[in-house]
């Protein structure tokens, strides 16, 4: 029996860059590889370029962040910060990441399975030279570990499973 | 180590002992954004660290350009750049920091550069000439001028001033401080000095070559920072960040958000009182650990368990 989901969400942004600190480039589309990461970006695992390359993180292949935190951020703070600039991979319309820790969930045609909340960067406020750090904590998304690949677009359905 | 890469693209002579970089990232994907007069440091052999202004024109996004003066009673740094850095090698360099931004609200800018000093207000310049503010650069050199391409390139917005036939009397230079005008200095200290004694403070701007020593943390004092396992030590000054230190000692210390939030760095001092800044450990805790990312000493001796 089909269990009716509580919620379902979708793409509203996708992200990637090469290497730390780079800009992050917009995406129609972005292509997950199982256990590895996303082609082209700095957590990819076996390519890291990431800040935190020398520790390699199994669980951070692709990284998620509500676009509701941009607003509540921008209500709370006055400070717009714009979905290039969080510095996560997809973000998302409509799915509560908080509640994912430890759960499944596909997104597009892709299974996910997420490790731990993101936490904020101090280094985010120089790349940004906005005073983001404390509006960031405890909303600074999600990190997920890849079980099923394949190609995710703007507009994709993320859901429970 | 906080850094990027970057890729030498181009280079070439630009005025006397000057040569011109052209860096980029070696995939050609975009740099990180920048302001006008932001500067970056250069990772070189042998653990030497330059800074050095970015004159191109911050609207590129794809490449930072600077400007190298062979400097011979140097340490060697502006010498490798010039000597052994080859087009196609790659170098670490920090993130671009402005501390050297430009007055929003002016509706007028004057310039005052010494030699190789001009740097940063190519890049100004660049970004002016797009909104259309008023503004002018006054460079004073001796003999031939740097960067003479890029001067040409500033039409007319620019005077030089050959000091080998006179050195021009500031105050009359600078002309009068009317309301919404700011004026700029970059060069040596005695320029600096000559133009901060020739224009009101509240309308001035300088850039040393060399940046000020931080302002210690309030409460910090210098210290020496002991590992009590094994037993190495290293003489700090005040306010100096510890985890570099704990680095150059041999320690294993992880971090992270370098913010003092995530709690990687967690270290138990023995001997200190530290100066906590982090926002994660309960005041019990602070009794016996602290945060190496952010955290400094009160003491004479900060000794950790490591």
């Amino acid at each position: 029996m089909s269990v009716t989901p509580s919620w379902i969400g979708l793409v509203a942004h996708l992200h990637i860059t090469a290497r730390a600190f780079l800009p992050m480039r917009a995406m129609e589309a972005i292509e997950l590889v199982a256990g590895e990461g996303i082609l082209g970006d700095r957590y990819r695992i076996g390519t890291e370029e990431g800040f935190y390359s020398p520790k390699p993180e199994p669980g951070r292949q692709v990284t998620l962040f509500e676009e509701e935190a941009l607003e509540a951020i921008r209500r709370d703070h006055g400070i717009e910060l714009r979905p290039e600039e969080h510095r996560r991979n997809v973000t998302t319309r409509g799915v509560p990441l908080t509640h994912l820790v430890g759960r499944r969930f596909r997104l597009g045609d892709c299974l996910l399975e997420a490790t731990r909340l993101s936490i904020p960067c101090r280094h985010i406020e120089e790349i940004l030279e906005k005073p983001v750090f404390d509006p960031m904590i405890n909303r600074s998304g999600l990190n997920c570990r890849i079980l099923e690949g394949g190609t995710v677009r703007l507009g994709d359905p993320i859901r429970p499973v | 180590m906080r850094h990027i890469r970057l890729a030498l693209r181009a280079a070439e002579p630009a005025g006397p002992g000057i040569r011109l970089l052209t860096l980029m990232d070696p995939d050609g994907w975009p740099l990180p954004r920048w302001r006008p007069g932001a500067h970056i440091d250069l990772h070189l052999p042998g653990g030497l660290t330059r800074a050095y202004s970015l004159c191109g024109d911050p609207a590129e996004a794809e490449c930072w350009r600077i400007a190298v003066k062979r400097e011979p009673a140097g340490r060697g740094g502006s010498a490798w750049l010039h000597d052994a850095l080859a087009v196609g090698e790659e170098l670490p360099a920090s993130l671009p920091r402005c501390t050297f931004p430009l007055a929003e609200g002016a509706s007028r800018h004057i310039f005052l550069a010494g030699g190789i000093g001009v740097t940063p207000f190519l890049a100004m310049a660049a970004a002016l000439a797009r909104s259309g503010a008023e503004h002018h650069l006054h460079l004073l050199h001796r003999g031939p001028p740097p960067l003479p391409t890029q001067l040409a390139a500033l039409q007319g917005r620019v005077t030089l001033h050959d000091t080998l036939t006179g050195r021009p009397g500031l105050a009359a230079l600078l002309g009068p401080p009317t309301p919404g005008t700011e004026a700029y200095c970059c060069g040596p200290p005695g320029l600096i000095e000559a133009f901060l004694a020739a224009w009101p403070a509240d309308q001035a701007r300088v850039e040393h070559f060399t940046p000020p020593p931080l302002a210690p943390l309030p409460g910090a004092r210098p210290f020496t920072l002991v590992l009590a396992k094994s037993g190495r030590s290293l003489d700090l000054p005040a306010g100096a960040p510890l985890l570099p230190a704990l680095h150059s000692l041999g320690a294993e210390v992880e971090s992270s958000c370098e913010g003092g939030i995530c709690g990687a760095c967690r270290v138990r001092w023995l001997e200190g009182p530290p100066l906590h800044r982090d926002r994660i450990l309960r005041p019990e805790e602070r009794e016996t650990h602290l945060m190496a990312c952010v955290a400094g000493c009160a003491g004479s001796r900060l000794v950790l368990d490591l």
